[in-house]
C-alpha cells in the first residue's frame, strides 16, 4: 500500500513563475485495485503520479510504501520522501512500471530491445531476461514484431509494447498517465481490458485520465477526483 | 561481479544499437579517427625504427671527423693536419678520408664516392650499391664509364654489387681506390676531404676535439656522438607535407569532437529522459556515454595502430615513399626493422582514446542528472 | 549473437592481432640483428657517417656532416626545398649554435 500524507509540490519556488501543482494531498492507494485519478489538465494528476512513482520528490509532506522486496530494510513500511537517488531508482525500477501518454519508446531499436531496456541496469543475466521479454511479447501477440523497429508499429501495437515494457521487471504497481489520449475507442477499451486482467493477477494499477472510457469504466475500482492540486471528490 | 558484468554488457548492447542508429555519422567518425591514428602511428613507428637502426649501424662511425672550413664552406683539408693530429695524446690514428659526390647525368642522381682504406680491389675496380646497379642496369663484370673533372673518361669495372639488404647505408655508394678517386676529381696528393680520427679513450673525445680546434682554428671536428644525435632528432613533424596532412586530420577530428562536446541534440536529451523514466540511474546513463566514446575511440585506435604496423613494417612505409624519396632519383629500398617504443604507443592511446571518451561524457552530465519527472511533463 | 558479444569479440581479435604483431616484431628484430651488425661493420670498414636516405643534396645525404652554411645554400629556408624537409630538421648541434636561425 502506498501512502501519501499532506504532499505538496511547488515548481520554480521563489521565482516569478512559481507554481503550486499539489497543495496538500493525502491519499492511500490500496494494493491490487485499479485507482483512477480524474480531473482536468492542471489539476495535479501527473505530478501526483510522478511522486507516487518515485520520479520526483514532494516539496513537503511524506510518501511511504510497503517495504516488500527491499533488501536494505527490515521495516514493514519505508518512507521514501528523502531517499537518495540511487535507492529511489532501485525502488522505482523494482516496484513500478510506467506507461506514458506518448508511449516514449526508443526509436531506431527493435521492439524486443525496447522491452528489455528497463532491466539493463539491474545486472540480470541476459538469457532469462530475454526469455521473459519474449514471453511478454507473446502474451500481447507481438512475437512477430519482436525485431521490428518501433517506428513501424501501429498505434495499438505500440501501446502493447509500452505495456510489455512496463512489465519487464515484474513490478507490483503499474502507473499510466493519460494512457488512452492517443487511442481510439476500440483500443481504449482494449487497454482497459488488459489493465483489468493485470489487476486480476494481483497488480496495483494507478491511472490518471480525463477520458470517460477510463474513469467511467466498471473496471475502475476507485476514482479520485482532483482539481487545482487538491482532492475534491471520490467514487467507488 | 557477475551483476556488474551483466549490467555493463546490457548497457553496451544498447549503446551499440544506439550508435548503429546513426551509422552514417558514426562510421564517418570512426574512419576519420582511424585515419588520424594511422598517420600518427605510422610516423611514430617509422621514425623510431630508423632511429634505432641508425643507433646500431652508426655506432662504428669515425670517432672524430675533422673538416676544414674556409669562408664558411667545407673545404679540402691538408694532409699535414693529420700528421699534427696524430701527435695529440690519446689519438690512435688520424687518417685522410677521400669521399665526395659524383653527378651522373644519365640517371640524374648523385652518387657518393668513398675510398675505404684499405681497398683490396685496387685501381680500376669498384663496388657499387644496389640502387646504382638498378638505376644504371649495371651488374658485376660490367664496365662503368665515368667522366673526370677534366672531361676525360675513366672506365671502372664493377667487381661487386653491394647487397640489397644493406641498401640503407650503401644504395648510392661507389667504393673505389684512392687513386681512381684522385684521377676522377683531380684531387692532388696532399689534400683530402676530411680526416678521420681514432681515439683510445672514448671519454676523451671532446677534449681531443677541442685540442684539434686549438691546433687548427680553421677546422671543425664532428664527434661521433653528434652523428648519432643527428639521427635521434632527425625526424620531426614540422614543416611541409606532414604538418599539412596532420593539421587537416586534426582539424576534422576537433570539429567532430566539438560537435559532441557542444551539447546533446534534443533527440538525445529526450532519449536520456526516457531511460531515466523507465529506471536508468545517472550512473547508468554515464556508463552508456562512456561506452559510446570508448567504442569509437578504442576501435579506431586499435585499427589505426594495426594498419600503421602493416603499413610500415610489411609494406615498407609505402605511403611515405614519395615524401622520403622527394626529388632524389635514387631511393634505397629497405624494410624498417620493427623496433617499437611502447611508451609512444601508450602515449598515443592516452592522447586519443581518453580525451575522446571524456568529450562524449561531459556534455551528457547535465542531462543524465535531470529528474526523470521532466519526461512525464514533456508529454 | 548479442551486439556486445560481437564487439567484445572484435576487440579480443584486434588485441590478439596486435600481440601477434608485437611477438613477430621481436622475432624480426632477432633475425635482423646479424644484418645490422654486418652493416655496422661496413660502416667501420668504409668509414661511413650517415644513412643513405635522402640523396637530393649534400646536406640531405650527409646531414651529420652538413655545416651551418651548407644548409642554407641560397636561402635560409632551403631545407624546405626538398620534401625531405617535411621530415628532417637540421642536426641538433647546428640548431644549438645558431638558435633561431637554423629553424
Amino acid at each position: 500500500m502506498i501512502e501519501l500524507v499532506d504532499v505538496r509540490k511547488i515548481f520554480n519556488k521563489g521565482r516569478p513563475n512559481e507554481f503550486t501543482a499539489l497543495a496538500g494531498v493525502s491519499l492511500a492507494i490500496e494494493p491490487g485495485r485499479i485507482t483512477v485519478l480524474k480531473g482536468p489538465s492542471g489539476s495535479g494528476k501527473t505530478t501526483l503520479l510522478s511522486i507516487i512513482g518515485c520520479m520526483t520528490r514532494p516539496s513537503s509532506g511524506r510518501v511511504s510504501l510497503a517495504a516488500t522486496g527491499i533488501p536494505w530494510t527490515k521495516e514493514a513500511r519505508l518512507d521514501i520522501t528523502s531517499l537518495p537517488e540511487r535507492f529511489l531508482t532501485f525502488i522505482r525500477r523494482q516496484t513500478f512500471g510506467f506507461i506514458f501518454q506518448q508511449f516514449h519508446l526508443i526509436k531506431g531499436i527493435s521492439v524486443l530491445e525496447n522491452v528489455m531496456l528497463p532491466a539493463c541496469p539491474t545486472g540480470e543475466a541476459y538469457k532469462p531476461l530475454r526469455e521473459r521479454a519474449v514471453s511478454l511479447l507473446d502474451t500481447f501477440n507481438l512475437s512477430s514484431k519482436a525485431s521490428s523497429r518501433v517506428e513501424w508499429l501501429s498505434g495499438g501495437e505500440a501501446q502493447r509494447v509500452a505495456i510489455a515494457r512496463a512489465l519487464i521487471n515484474n513490478p507490483s504497481v503499474i502507473i499510466a498517465d493519460e494512457p488512452t489520449a492517443h487511442l481510439d475507442s476500440r483500443l481504449s477499451l482494449e487497454f482497459m481490458d488488459i489493465m483489468g486482467s493485470l489487476r486480476d493477477r494481483g497488480k496495483t494499477i494507478i491511472m490518471a485520465s480525463h477520458d470517460p472510457v477510463v474513469h467511467d469504466s466498471s473496471l475502475a475500482d476507485r476514482v479520485v477526483e482532483m482539481r487545482d492540486g487538491r482532492r475534491v471528490g471520490e467514487r467507488e | 561481479m557477475a551483476t556488474w558484468l551483466n549490467r555493463q554488457r546490457s548497457i553496451l548492447d544498447f549503446t551499440l544499437s544506439s550508435l548503429w542508429k546513426r551509422k552514417g555519422k558514426n562510421i564517418g567518425l570512426l574512419l576519420v579517427f582511424t585515419l588520424i591514428v594511422f598517420l600518427l602511428a605510422s610516423v611514430m613507428f617509422f621514425t623510431y625504427a630508423i632511429k634505432r637502426e641508425a643507433q646500431i649501424i652508426l655506432k662504428n662511425a669515425p670517432e672524430i671527423v675533422v673538416q676544414r672550413v674556409i669562408a664558411g664552406r667545407h673545404d679540402l683539408i691538408p694532409a699535414d693536419y693529420a700528421k699534427k693530429i696524430r701527435e695529440i695524446r690519446g689519438v690512435i690514428s688520424a687518417k685522410e678520408r677521400l669521399w665526395g659526390y659524383y653527378f651522373d647525368p644519365i640517371v640524374g642522381a648523385n652518387y657518393t664516392f668513398m675510398t675505404p682504406d684499405p681497398f683490396p680491389l685496387g685501381k680500376g675496380f669498384i663496388k657499387i650499391g644496389k640502387g646504382i646497379s638498378g638505376a644504371r642496369l649495371a651488374y658485376e663484370g660490367d664496365i662503368m664509364p665515368f667522366r673526370g673533372f677534366d672531361g676525360k673518361p675513366l672506365n671502372l669495372e664493377i667487381r661487386e654489387v653491394l647487397s640489397a639488404e644493406s641498401e640503407l647505408i650503401s644504395s648510392d655508394l661507389v667504393l673505389l681506390s684512392a687513386e681512381d678517386y684522385r684521377e676522377i676529381f683531380g684531387l692532388p696528393q696532399g689534400v683530402a676531404t676530411d680526416i678521420a680520427v681514432s681515439v683510445r679513450n672514448p671519454r676523451e673525445i671532446p677534449t681531443i676535439a677541442r685540442k684539434i680546434t686549438e691546433l687548427f682554428p680553421d677546422t671543425r671536428p664532428i664527434m661521433r656522438d653528434e652523428i648519432l644525435r643527428t639521427y635521434d632528432s632527425l625526424f620531426t613533424w614540422r614543416g611541409g607535407l606532414m604538418i599539412f596532412i596532420l593539421t587537416v586530420c586534426l582539424l576534422s577530428f576537433i570539429i567532430f569532437a566539438w560537435d559532441k562536446a557542444s551539447g546533446l541534440s534534443a533527440e538525445e536529451k529526450r532519449e536520456i529522459g526516457i531511460l531515466k523514466a523507465i529506471g536508468w540511474e545517472t550512473s547508468d546513463i554515464l556508463a552508456m556515454k562512456s561506452w559510446e566514446g570508448a567504442v569509437i575511440s578504442l576501435s579506431a585506435f586499435l585499427l589505426g595502430v594495426t594498419l600503421a604496423y602493416v603499413h610500415i613494417f610489411f609494406s615498407s612505409a609505402l605511403l611515405f615513399e614519395p615524401v622520403l624519396k622527394g626529388w632524389s632519383t635514387l631511393y634505397p629500398e629497405f624494410r624498417p626493422v620493427p623496433f617499437i617504443d611502447f611508451s609512444q604507443v601508450l602515449t598515443l592511446f592516452f592522447l586519443s582514446v581518453v580525451p575522446y571518451t571524456v568529450a562524449t561524457i561531459i556534455p551528457s552530465w547535465r542531462a543524465a542528472t535531470l529528474d526523470p519527472d521532466s519526461v512525464m511533463r514533456a508529454s | 549473437m548479442r551486439k556486445s558479444g560481437l564487439f567484445l569479440s572484435y576487440l579480443a581479435v584486434q588485441c590478439l592481432v596486435l600481440i601477434l604483431f608485437a611477438l613477430e616484431a621481436g622475432r624480426e628484430r632477432q633475425k635482423a640483428m646479424p644484418l645490422l651488425r654486418e652493416e655496422a661493420s661496413m660502416v667501420k670498414q668504409w668509414g661511413l657517417t650517415d644513412l643513405c636516405l635522402f640523396t637530393e643534396a649534400r646536406y640531405t645525404r650527409h646531414p651529420s656532416q652538413a655545416d651551418l652554411h651548407t644548409a642554407f645554400q641560397d636561402h635560409p629556408f632551403s631545407l624546405e626545398h626538398f620534401p625531405s624537409g617535411s621530415l628532417i630538421m637540421p642536426p641538433e648541434r647546428l640548431r644549438r649554435h645558431s638558435g633561431n636561425m637554423a629553424q
